[in-house]
């Protein structure tokens, strides 16, 4: 049987109008009508500022939203239909809306938007977080000018954060995905990107998406696919990130979608990686990582408590993951007092590589694999914090750069696992 | 062929826009000549062309084209007499086709006898003929036109010691309006041809007739007034005739030019032609939409002038500094293509002698609401020369055939009043009538199909127009209505294939008859109606309820 569209018919005619375009910006939502239709009218805003002679369109992949989102990135449209057309404007500005099969889905959504990107043949496309309240129409032109004219086929962001923003990625994704490929591509799990026609038939025939990385932890997919493609990597600086205040119970999802996705792509990639021995950084447009050092009131203490007690509950589970000395050690620093506490780089670093190692073995189910780093993650946070509690912008940066270098140093070993019997 | 009677024939006529001097030369002195625009007439009848537009042929120092004339009355010796001038007018009525002479209200040469007359000293009888002045700081802040050679809308004029008012060169004085004697003369003028037989005039540059301070002196309603007591001496004295305003302004100011329908019966839409360029080469239907809803209502015995080409620059005054830019790049890359603030450009240049595009365009041409203008060589897909100084590059010479001077003239080339064109691409060997009419597949051949159709559905001159908003913004759709005539117009302004869904359910019942082919499309039901359309094509249906 005939694997079913995820264009509907509806939304085929819809591209069938907007028709070829140079650029495109898609916007995945769920139930986004708080902050969607400001950042659909930046992002018109943007289109209109520094593409004004492009053909260009804004898609919007929706999850089945019951709270008018589509309704609102419809409005950014500019046609002769309305009573008052924008004289701004040279051309058509067409902003659609799809609701796709399935339920709310990032990787459908992202699917949505690449098939959008292939079918309209377009020359550049950004996508950008429908709750980026922060966005400005510089934005667009910083994603999408270097893949129209720069000759880069994926652009990464970089943004200015709080030092305590992106515990996961500065502590997992970036190093891991770096260490593994090879690029220094500081947000390889982005809200925000952009990629190149190309790149996007490229992704669109990846056998990814039956797969559960398909429906979640695309985008970390989508870097590792641009990466291992050979293509053209840039990351582009776009300006201050809004703080999420997350939630403990996202802390797994989010592994899901990052670690999983990560170790996901080590299988059908191991003669790419394994032949990575170092990194290189890639080019960086504008700013570098900025980081912001406001007070921020983040609960270490639970941290620590829920790392504790994941080492301790999860030991039946940890004793099929990981080596005897690791958990050895792991176990001693659980016993520590806060103060004393340190979950250090070498540690966490082979800690990482053993679980990516029982991933690749199975040794439980992948799932349960994931969900078990989830504890130990966060008492490497809570190192993190503890250390960088005092630490200026330049310091935060070079204590991530030098895990990034253990992570480096240690890979090895994850040959040596991945390669043995066990 | 009979001329039509029906005073509103300016609505349905097709308009052929020649400059004598351009086209035939029948004394072999290398410009054209009455009595060769009257042997070609046949060829614009055959063309289908029910008027033909004559720029000015009066007797001038030729410092602008003939725009600026010594003499209202009376033909430049190069071009005849008025002897010639009549035998034309005559052989031209009896073809059907009537005749626009272009008459220059606004100013005169700086070699008329007026104006010799008016700097003679501050006394003279003729001294307010113009508008003359102790300083050159009245009138502050009003825009000169002339951007490229003007720096200022006075010039000192050495004879009287004062300054004369200009708003062109400064060797075409402004005619003081506020004088009742000017008017009278003018008016004088107008009859002199109106008796000799001419059908209208087109009256150029008119709101620039009368300046008040602290005005932009454009546009002012003393300026109106005297074109009202020209129009209405017209309809008392000679009925039927037309009176064609070059008012290059926004469809608001425009608007008030036909007044209650007793100032001008026509008046070129200047904002919509830079539009439909621009939604060529954008490929969107919005420029052309977007100007044609600001296009104000015009009383019923009205009409617009439609045009693509002309013997000016590519006007982009009446757009916004974006849309200009974009123009520039898009359709003048070459400095050398640019003038004032526009483009020397021929029709066929322009698209790239794209046939398919130049079909459209003159589709629109011919479709959209309005009177259109064809300008000589055009119909051929004549070329240009954009390192000819001022305008002249699109003023060469009509290419009628392959041999000597294009069959233009029998007189030494290097005596010709302008250089041929004489590239691979536009030269006369490759781009002449002679050519064109063996073959039924040319652009002059389908010019001629096209001008038929136009002629042969009143509803195309005279009808109402609906725009469809199809979602593809690609295609330009509208339906023409007159009593119980429609006809559907659908364009591609893509360069690639395009499918569209027209919501045409208050059609529904009717078939539509494809106008040039005269093939039956299936019946409008109650779903959108579907069309596919290739590269730049267009439809012309009827709807026909059987």
């Amino acid at each position: 049987m005939a694997e079913e569209s995820i264009l509907t018919d509806e939304f085929l005619r819809q591209l069938i109008d907007v028709g070829e375009a140079d650029v495109l910006v898609g916007v995945p939502t769920y139930n986004n009508a708080a902050t969607v239709g400001q950042v659909v009218q930046t992002i018109r805003a943007g289109l209109l500022k520094y593409f004004p002679r492009e053909r260009a369109v804004i898609v919007n992949a929706d999850g089945g939203s019951r709270d008018q989102t589509p309704e609102l990135v419809r409005g950014a449209s500019i046609n002769d239909l309305q009573h008052s057309t924008d004289l701004t404007a040279l051309r058509t500005l067409h902003s659609i809306s799809a609701e796709y099969p399935g339920g709310p889905a990032t990787g459908t959504a992202l699917r949505t938007i690449l098939a959008s990107a292939e079918l309209l043949r377009a020359s550049a496309c950004a996508v950008v977080s429908p709750e980026s309240t922060t966005i400005e129409p510089e934005w667009i032109e910083r994603l999408l000018r270097p893949v129209y004219k720069g000759n880069f086929d994926f652009v990464t962001p970089l943004y200015r954060r709080h030092k305590f923003d992106g515990l996961l990625m500065r502590n997992l994704v970036y190093p891991m995905t770096r260490a593994f490929y090879g690029k220094q591509v500081r947000e390889p799990y982005a809200a925000e990107f952009s990629f190149s026609g190309q790149l996007a038939s490229h992704f669109l025939g990846q056998e990814i998406w039956t797969h559960e990385v398909g429906q979640a932890g695309t985008e970390i997919a989508l870097t590792i696919s641009a990466i291992t493609g050979g293509f053209r990597l840039a990351q582009s600086f776009l300006g201050a990130k809004p703080h999420v205040d997350a939630r403990a119970a996202d802390l797994v999802a989010a592994m899901r979608q990052t670690v999983g996705a990560l170790f996901w792509s080590l299988e059908p990639n191991f003669s790419i990686w394994s032949a990575k021995s170092d990194s290189q950084p890639i080019p960086t447009l504008g700013a570098a990582q900025e980081v912001t050092l406001e007070p921020l009131r983040i609960n270490r203490k639970r941290l620590f408590s829920m790392f504790r007690s994941g080492v301790a509950e999860l030991e039946p589970v940890l004793k099929s993951i990981l080596s005897s000395s690791t958990l050895t050690e792991l176990q001693r620093i659980s016993a520590l007092e806060e103060d004393d506490f340190l979950f250090g780089d070498e540690l966490w670093a082979r800690t990482i590589y053993e679980f990516a190692a029982s991933y690749h073995k199975a040794v439980i189910s992948r799932d349960h694999v994931v969900q078990a780093l989830a504890p130990l993650y966060r008492g490497r946070a809570f190192t993190f914090l503890v250390e960088n509690r005092e630490a200026s912008g330049e310091q935060v940066e070079q204590n991530v750069e030098d895990f990034c270098m253990t992570c480096e140093r240690l890979k090895p070993s994850l040959l040596e696992l991945w390669n043995g019997r066990k | 062929m009979p001329m039509s009677q029906d005073q509103l024939w300016y609505k349905d006529a097709i308009i052929y826009q020649v400059h004598v001097r351009t086209f035939f030369d029948t004394n072999a002195d290398g410009i054209g000549d009455f009595r060769g625009l009257a042997q070609k007439l046949d060829y614009l009848q055959d063309l289908g062309v029910s008027a033909v537009w004559l720029m000015p042929f009066f007797p001038s120092p030729l410092r602008d084209d003939g725009y600026d004339i010594a003499d209202y009355f009376s033909v430049h010796s190069s071009y005849g007499n008025l002897d010639d001038f009549k035998s034309f007018l005559q052989a031209a009525h009896e073809r059907g086709i009537r005749v626009i002479v272009e008459m220059v209200l606004n100013h005169t040469s700086d070699q008329h006898p007026w104006f010799q007359e008016s700097r003679k000293s501050q006394d003279n009888p003729k001294r307010d003929w113009y508008v003359w002045s102790d300083t050159d700081t009245k009138y502050h802040g009003v825009r000169i036109i002339f951007v490229d050679t003007e720096l200022s809308n006075w010039a000192w004029d050495p004879v009287s010691k004062a300054y004369y008012w200009h708003r062109f060169f400064s060797h075409q004085p402004d005619l003081n309006y506020d004088n009742p004697a000017v008017r009278e003369e003018m008016w004088r003028v107008m009859k002199f041809w109106v008796e000799l037989g001419v059908d209208g005039f087109r009256l150029d540059a008119v709101p620039y007739l009368v300046e008040r301070e602290g005005t932009s002196c454009e546009n002012l309603p003393e300026t109106h007034a005297v074109l009202k007591e020209l129009r209405a001496k017209l309809d008392q004295h000679f009925p039927g005739k037309m009176l064609l305003a070059e008012a290059n302004q926004w469809p608001a100011d425009l608007r008030a030019y036909f007044g209650e329908g007793d100032e001008f019966h026509m008046a070129f839409h200047f904002p919509l032609m830079p539009r439909m360029f621009m939604g060529l080469k954008l490929e969107d239907r919005k420029p052309i939409t977007e100007i044609l809803k600001q296009t104000p209502q015009i009383p019923a015995s009205c009409q617009w002038c439609l045009f693509l080409r002309n013997h000016d620059e590519l006007t982009l005054e009446m757009v916004t500094d974006m849309e200009r830019d974009y123009m520039y790049d898009q359709y003048a890359i070459d400095k050398h293509m640019r003038i004032n603030v526009g483009i020397r450009r021929r029709l066929a240049p322009l698209l790239d002698n794209d046939r398919r595009r130049i079909e459209l365009m003159n589709g629109l041409l011919m479709s959209l609401p309005g009177t259109p203008i064809i300008y000589y060589g055009d119909e051929i897909g004549m070329g240009d020369n954009i390192y000819l100084g001022d305008r002249n590059g699109v003023r060469t010479p009509m290419q009628w055939q392959g041999g000597w001077n294009a069959g233009f003239s029998g007189a030494d080339p290097e005596s010709l009043y302008s250089p041929l064109v004489l590239n691979p691409v536009y030269g006369y060997q490759a781009v002449n009538v002679e050519s064109q009419k063996r073959f039924d597949h040319s652009l002059l051949s389908w010019m001629k199909r096209i001008i038929k159709v136009r002629k042969a559905n009143p509803v195309l001159g005279r009808g109402s127009i609906e725009f469809l908003y199809p979602a593809n913004h690609r295609i330009l759709a509208y339906v023409r209505q007159l009593d119980k005539e429609s006809v559907l117009v659908v364009n591609n302004l893509s360069s690639t294939a395009q499918a569209v869904e027209l919501d045409l359910r208050r059609f529904k019942g009717n078939i539509l008859i494809e106008m040039f082919g005269r093939n039956i499309f299936p019946r409008v039901g109650d779903l959108p109606y579907l069309l596919t359309m290739g590269p730049y094509q267009f439809y012309w249906f009827r709807l026909r309820k059987i």
